[in-house]
């Protein structure tokens, strides 16, 4: 019994996956973390400092790293690089005034040496807002295709509806485990 | 097993109940208005007793309440109205004479205010919360222009849209997208403690620029927004309303509540020393867990420490 526990719980161990989120401040990042999590979304305030939660998601462990995106903060971001398996980079479609912004800060990530090897997911997030870029269009205006270090992919979602969440994790999930548990 | 302690708790409950109204000749209700000591201790016995009163008019009562202060009816002439006929109904159920035990009516009429009157002013927070800040909205808009005067007295803001925000801790150039879940609530609560407690706030705001302990005054202050507010729907928060309310409780006590909040957690926050800014979730936690916990003691009174020195 104690020793097929203990083996259940390495293979839990290789399991685990780690998910860095990050984006502009008001992105939605919060909403999407709780969101997944089943909890009220509400209630959010300004993330000040970051929100970590670990989630079971189709038999894997998602741990979760959710770091505010204020630009005080951004210069604090390179502290959770370190074993990122999954990086979801979550954009306001709605917010057009500061989508150059966003490029930029996204193409100065991924040249991060610790970053190269993850994954990244682009959420156009807030789908539900009237006047709101679509995917193809933040697609173009981010510059995604010129994006040769990481494998990428851009998914549309709302997570205040909850809208394709599932769909965008269950892309990144997919992508890692086919680079990290090929041996199962 | 659970079920069965229930039984058995509740069992000796009404056995105890008896013997006391027995010996006493008093009711449970009386007994807590005249034997606990007034605010919090009375009236959350109080609230406790009823809630456990398995008398069915009792039970209609406090639906009756319920519905009136979720609707925010409890107010002015119909407030009397409402108190009167609560006191007298139980006055019946419980065969009470009003004439000899006059100042069970006066205290007992005191607890039903100030518990019904909690659950208004949750009533009357959520529904401030639930107003989204509205940049077109001119009263949003000058409520927040106020906020930086009050703040910012000696420096002029050069435009709606401006870096200049960051002072005072908004995130970005443009402050609305940062009330968010807290929506109009937290704006107001800001604007509170800035205008009302001018010179604390001033102090706050000093520590909130320090070189190295340095945090943004207003994000920080949405944050605690939230946990006032989940402080109040938890009940927690019943100690601080119970013991500083002397009328019915108006949101500007729920705003002295987020003042208070507020001038702590700077406190605390300069106490912990904290490495940088990413250190605030676990600070925000451990400053949560500190207030509940003082909040666990009925008797005690919360005032801000206007000792100001002056750094």
């Amino acid at each position: 019994m104690g020793f097929l526990k203990v083996l259940k719980k390495m293979k839990q161990k290789e399991k685990e996956m780690r998910i860095l989120m990050l984006g502009l401040d008001n992105a939605g990042k919060t909403t999407i973390l709780k969101r997944f999590n089943g909890e009220p979304i509400d209630t959010i305030s300004p993330t000040l400092g970051f929100n970590i939660k670990t989630l079971e998601h189709r038999n894997f462990k998602l741990n979760m790293w959710d770091v505010g995106g204020q630009k005080s903060l951004r210069s604090y971001w390179r502290n959770y690089f370190e074993c990122t398996d999954g990086l979801i980079w979550v954009v306001d479609s709605a917010d057009k005034r500061r989508l150059e912004d966003c490029r930029s800060e996204l193409h100065v990530l991924l040249k991060e040496e610790r970053l190269i090897g993850a994954t990244l997911l682009v959420f156009a997030n807030k789908q539900d807002l009237p006047g709101s870029c679509t995917a193809e269009e933040i697609k173009e205006i981010l510059e995604l295709d010129k994006i040769q270090t990481h494998h990428w992919n851009i998914i549309w979602c709302s997570a205040v509806s909850g809208d394709n969440l599932l769909k965008g994790i269950d892309w990144l999930v997919d992508d890692i485990a086919s680079r990290i548990f090929t041996k199962d | 097993m659970y079920n069965i302690w229930w039984f058995f708790t509740s069992y000796l409950r009404s056995v105890l109940k008896w013997f006391l109204r027995r010996t006493t000749g008093l009711c449970e209700l009386q007994r807590i208005c005249y034997g606990e000591v007034s605010g919090a201790p009375r009236i959350s016995a109080v609230e406790k007793s009823l809630n456990l009163s398995k008398s069915p008019q009792i039970k209609k009562l406090i639906a009756y309440l319920n519905d009136v202060s979720d609707n925010l009816r409890l107010k002015g002439s119909t407030e009397r109205e409402i108190l009167k006929g609560a006191v007298s109904t139980v006055l019946l159920v419980k065969r009470i004479n009003p004439r000899i035990h006059f100042q069970f009516v006066k205290n007992f009429s005191k607890c039903v205010e100030q518990i019904w009157g909690y659950r208004q002013l949750l009533a009357e927070v959520e529904s401030l919360r639930n107003i989204k800040f509205d940049s077109n909205n001119l009263e949003h808009e000058a409520k927040l222009l106020q906020l930086w005067e009050a703040l910012m007295p000696s420096v002029e803001l050069d435009n709606r849209i401006s870096k200049q925000w960051q002072d005072i801790g908004f995130q970005g150039d443009d402050p609305k997208t940062d009330f968010r879940g807290m929506g109009l609530l937290g704006l107001e609560n800001l604007l509170f403690f800035a205008t009302e407690y001018r010179m604390p706030a001033q102090h706050v705001l000093s520590h909130s620029h320090h070189p190295v302990y340095g945090y943004c005054f207003a994000i920080v202050g949405i944050n605690l927004t939230s946990m006032a507010l989940h402080l109040l729907r938890s009940g927690d928060a019943k100690t601080y309303f119970y013991n500083t309310s002397k009328c019915l409780p108006s949101i500007r006590l729920f705003h002295q509540f987020y003042s208070y909040l507020f001038y702590e957690f700077d406190r605390y926050w300069l106490e912990c020393k904290p490495v940088d800014i990413m250190q605030f979730s676990n600070i925000k936690l451990k400053f949560e867990n500190n207030i509940r916990t003082s909040l666990m003691d009925t008797n005690a009174v919360f005032k801000i420490n206007v000792s100001v020195d002056t750094v």
